[in-house]
């Protein structure tokens, strides 16, 4: 490792408060100025370096998707196949590059200039399908794009192909920027509207920001729904610990794209909304923890970071109001399960991102064994609305219990796949109009991100979608992530494509979860190769049913409560498929 | 304390304490196993889940606190399916071996399946194409019986503290590696064995076991090791008058100097019981050859030489060398006889082997 390195690895290390946190940004950074693999005498200077034994720094290494040990193409083209892209043809393109490079997927080309990869979703869900290149997305990939990105590959050149994302909004409180030019630079958010709310909570006392923000009801906009006011209210007190805010940004449920509207085209207001959150639990550092595929948007929030810093928005005593608070962004590695809040805080940890035992919760032994509060990036996005309007405005938005604005991801068979902020409670009905109606005659639809039960197109009729009606109606609200399958979509495939993502992603920590996800895999994949029986079928809806409650996360819910329900409610396409 | 029920029954339990250990007191079993006695529970078996009423999962007992007023079932139907199926689990992807295993009768995924009545294969999973690791001097390794407990890591990292074993990859690609997935032989293994102690099943056993089925001539005997002071104490396990492998004595461990640890030495030292060439009794030389002589024969032998030569030349004419192979308590003996009976100082010791 050259001096060089070290001394980049050093200051890294210098932005946290722990040494060990700087093992992944350390490997991704050794990773990209080598070839983009990292080997063994490499890994074992990097874990000297950070002061790690080599066995846990390969244990991290292997863990994480991201991190290659073996020599990589130049050029490293990754499939999403996850199944918004499934529906989008995301397969066609796999076939197309495989034939127009001669290589199979897993493979590299004989010049090493590609290498071929299929890999889970990649939160791009409404400009599918789309082809990770390096560190960059090329979305909207129709198969005469594929074939003028790989002509200009190979003269070495990454080329610019522009990407038409759809999106709307009725409430202009998270989207209000989106479409805006230069939105994320200070200038532009300041001019329309932004940093109104940080001084008016900087006036108040952080206990009145909490009780602000708890009246306002949010709930949690990750998935589980749990409301964010009550959970910071957990926090515990008088630790003579420093207390952490981290903000989720591990956007990785498949047919999930909001968070990345707001981190990709307005950063400043989650930067906002981090700063009024982080002084009202009491926070002088906040982390971002943003999905490692999202590494150009990191760079968009390490200079809208930069900025706020050189505006006084950031960094010592605040407006003057002697508030100290700083923003880390932290670069995950591709693991799907870093998106639960105790498996982040241990990545972020530097670790390998194994979700905790509970209790004890984040909010009393978190991040460094310190009170944490984990929100998602669109929970607080809200925060600076409801400072600067109240929490009676943000209630007037939306449906009782259930309030606010919500960003819903609308992908697969629709005509206008995007982003679309609705009040929480719009008839579904009502979004995918927004979306351009459905592309043909609806199948089923999956509301929530994919760990939600399916519903058929019957259960659908008058969804209305806020958490306690999804909940009534047999599914979850979730992230918002709608995936609409139109007659022509194979629910047995789209069973199967699921568990293998379920599979791969498993921390294989517990039994049931690695165990029972990988097993489930093997059952639908004799199903849907036609070698299974109906015996097989009782056997993954049982497993199903027994692993639900038993696993370590939400991991084994999160699998077995879909694929059981694809099981159940479509059985006969199953049936037809045994021998 | 506080008082719950566990089975209907009530039971006192101390603040903070886990489900498994207030019920475990009260003589009801719950089988582990990724459990290590002494150190952090990392839930990951899920074999030991139980129900809870209120909640809506099942709860692991060996890390949920107990609670004022909770109602534990420790068998109920789901609890009792939701163990069997992990099992099953385990299996699906377990060699079909036993009979071949060194473990055989004494695994506790086959005692865990016994119990549980699993008398058929549910699932079967697509096994890993997976060499045995026989790279280093006294462990083999064979990590398609390997069933991710993660035992071995714990004494590896929390224990012993050599840093060697960690997981690597992960979901059903998960392995147990050692340094960045070296072959054991060419890590920075000492072979201390703990973890082959702590494997509940044939992943990590020790060489001389592949060649030794637990029969009815397999005995135990408690030693305590020839090695350092430190004075380990030892299960050598020997059939028909030869040493097979040695274990940390299990009986109140927590009670021993070596708290169920044994290092290289110990583990794999004895080996020299099995010379050909070793003493098995005492030899007197008789006319310039050594003959073999009974214990009483050579103590009077002995005493009376040591006799002579003190009345004819005075005690300092004698000197003693001791061993720090035998215990500190003989050394202490060996001490009083040269200053007590003898009356010299002429002592020493070999200090350390």
């Amino acid at each position: 490792m050259t001096p060089e390195l070290q001394e980049r690895i050093e200051q890294i290390a210098s932005r946290y408060p722990s040494r060990r946190s700087a093992l992944l940004p350390a490997l991704h950074l050794v990773q990209r100025e080598s070839n983009g693999y990292v080997d063994g005498a490499q890994l074992a200077a990097v874990a000297e370096l950070i002061g790690v034994p080599v066995s846990e720094a390969f244990g991290v290494q292997s863990y994480y998707t991201m991190f290659e040990r073996r020599p990589v193409g130049k050029f490293h083209l990754q499939v999403d196949t996850n199944i918004p892209a499934m529906l989008a043809g995301a397969e066609e393109i796999v076939a197309q590059l495989e034939r127009s490079l001669d290589i199979r997927v897993g493979e590299t080309t004989p010049d090493g200039l590609f290498t071929l990869s299929t890999v889970e979703c990649l939160a791009s869900c409404g400009t599918c399908p789309v082809i990770q290149v390096n560190d960059g997305y090329y979305e909207s990939m129709t198969p005469q794009r594929t074939d003028a990105l790989i002509a200009s590959l190979r003269r070495g050149v990454l080329p610019d192909l522009p990407v038409q994302a759809n999106f709307g909004s009725v409430c202009n409180v998270l989207l209000k920027r989106r479409g805006t030019p230069n939105a994320t630079s200070l200038a532009v958010y300041r001019q329309t509207g932004g940093y109104r709310a940080l001084p008016i909570a900087l006036a108040k006392k952080p206990a009145e920001i909490v009780a602000e923000v708890k009246a306002s009801n949010i709930r949690g906009r990750g998935g589980a729904g749990f409301p964010a006011g009550v959970k910071w209210s957990f926090l515990a007190k008088n630790t003579g610990k420093p207390t952490y805010l981290i903000c989720n940004a591990d956007e990785g449920e498949p047919g999930t794209f909001k968070d990345r509207q707001i981190m990709e085209y307005d950063p400043h207001l989650l930067i906002e909304g981090m700063t009024i959150a982080g002084y009202a639990i009491g926070a002088n550092l906040g982390f971002i923890y943003i999905r490692g595929e999202f590494a150009w948007i990191a760079a968009i929030l390490e200079k809208a970071i930069a900025e706020a810093r050189q505006a006084g928005m950031l960094g010592r005593d605040i407006l003057g109001r002697g508030f100290d608070y700083d923003l880390v962004v932290h670069v995950g590695a591709g693991a799907y399960v870093c998106g639960e809040e105790t498996a982040l805080i241990e990545s972020l940890e530097g670790k390998r991102g194994n979700p905790r035992l509970k209790p004890p919760f984040p909010a009393v032994v978190g991040l460094y064994g310190c009170p944490t509060i984990v929100n998602n990036v669109e929970t607080l996005a809200s925060v600076p609305f409801i400072v600067e309007h109240g929490a009676a405005a943000f209630m007037h938005i939306g449906t009782a219990n259930n309030f606010g604005p919500k960003i819903f991801g609308i992908s697969g068979h629709v005509r206008r796949p995007g982003t679309y902020e609705y009040p929480l409670g719009t008839p579904l009905a009502t979004l995918l109009d927004a979306a351009g109606g459905v592309d043909g005659r609806l199948k089923a639809v999956i509301v929530g991100g994919l760990s939600v039960p399916i519903l058929t197109a019957a259960e659908a009729e008058g969804l209305i979608m806020d958490y306690d009606s999804c909940l009534k109606s047999g599914t979850m609200l979730g992230s918002g992530g709608i995936m609409v399958m139109n007659e022509s979509t194979s629910i047995p495939r789209v069973a199967l494509r699921a568990i293998r993502f379920y599979a791969h992603e498993s921390c294989g920590q517990c039994t049931p979860c690695r165990q029972g996800s990988h097993t489930v895999a093997t059952l639908l994949d004799k199903v849907v190769a036609g070698r299974g029986t109906l015996a097989d079928l009782d056997l993954v809806v049982r497993l199903c049913r027994t692993i639900k409650g038993t696993t370590l996360c939400p991991t084994g819910e999160a699998f077995a409560t879909p694929i059981e329900a694809m099981v159940t409610k479509f059985r006969d396409e199953f049936a037809a498929l045994v021998r | 304390m506080l008082s719950l029920t566990i089975n209907d029954r009530t039971i006192e339990a101390e603040e903070g304490e886990t489900i498994l250990s207030a019920a475990r007191r009260a003589g009801i079993e719950i089988p582990t196993l990724c459990a290590v006695k002494g150190l952090p529970p990392t839930g990951a078996c899920r074999i030991c889940v139980v129900e809870v009423a209120g909640f809506g999962g099942l709860v692991p007992s060996c890390s949920y606190p107990v609670a004022a007023g909770m109602k534990v079932q420790t068998h109920s139907p789901r609890a009792l399916e939701a163990r069997k199926t992990i099992v099953e689990l385990l299996l699906a992807d377990h060699p079909d071996d036993c009979l071949y295993c060194a473990r055989n009768n004494a695994c506790e995924l086959q005692t865990l399946a016994q119990g549980l009545g699993i008398r058929q294969r549910r699932y079967r999973g697509t096994s890993l194409p997976i060499r045995l690791d026989v790279s280093s001097p006294g462990i083999i390794r064979d990590q398609a019986k390997c069933v991710l407990c993660g035992r071995c890591v714990a004494v590896c990292t929390q224990v012993v503290v050599n840093d060697v074993l960690e997981f690597g990859n992960r979901g059903a690609k998960a392995k147990i590696v050692c340094d960045a997935d070296r072959p054991m032989g060419l890590s920075t293994c000492v072979q201390c064995g703990a973890c082959v102690e702590a494997c509940p099943v044939g992943a990590l056993v020790f060489k001389e076991q592949m060649n030794c089925m637990p029969d009815g001539r397999m005995q135990t005997t408690r030693v305590t090791c020839p090695y350092c002071g430190v004075g380990c104490q030892i299960d050598m396990h020997h059939k028909d008058g030869k040493w097979i492998y040695s274990t940390a004595t299990a009986a109140n461990a927590e009670k021993q100097p070596n708290q169920g640890l044994l290092c290289v030495k110990g583990r794999f030292g004895l080996d020299f019981q099995n010379h050909e060439e070793r003493l098995t009794t005492p030899m007197i030389r008789k006319d310039g050859a050594l003959v073999a002589a009974s214990w009483d024969e050579a103590l009077d032998f002995a005493a009376t030489r040591l006799g002579e030569v003190k009345a004819a030349h005075g005690p300092d004419a004698i000197g003693f060398l001791s061993s720090a192979k035998v215990t500190n308590e003989e050394n202490f003996a060996m001490m009083r006889l040269a200053r007590g009976v003898i009356g010299t100082n002429n002592l020493d010791h070999c200090a350390r082997l």
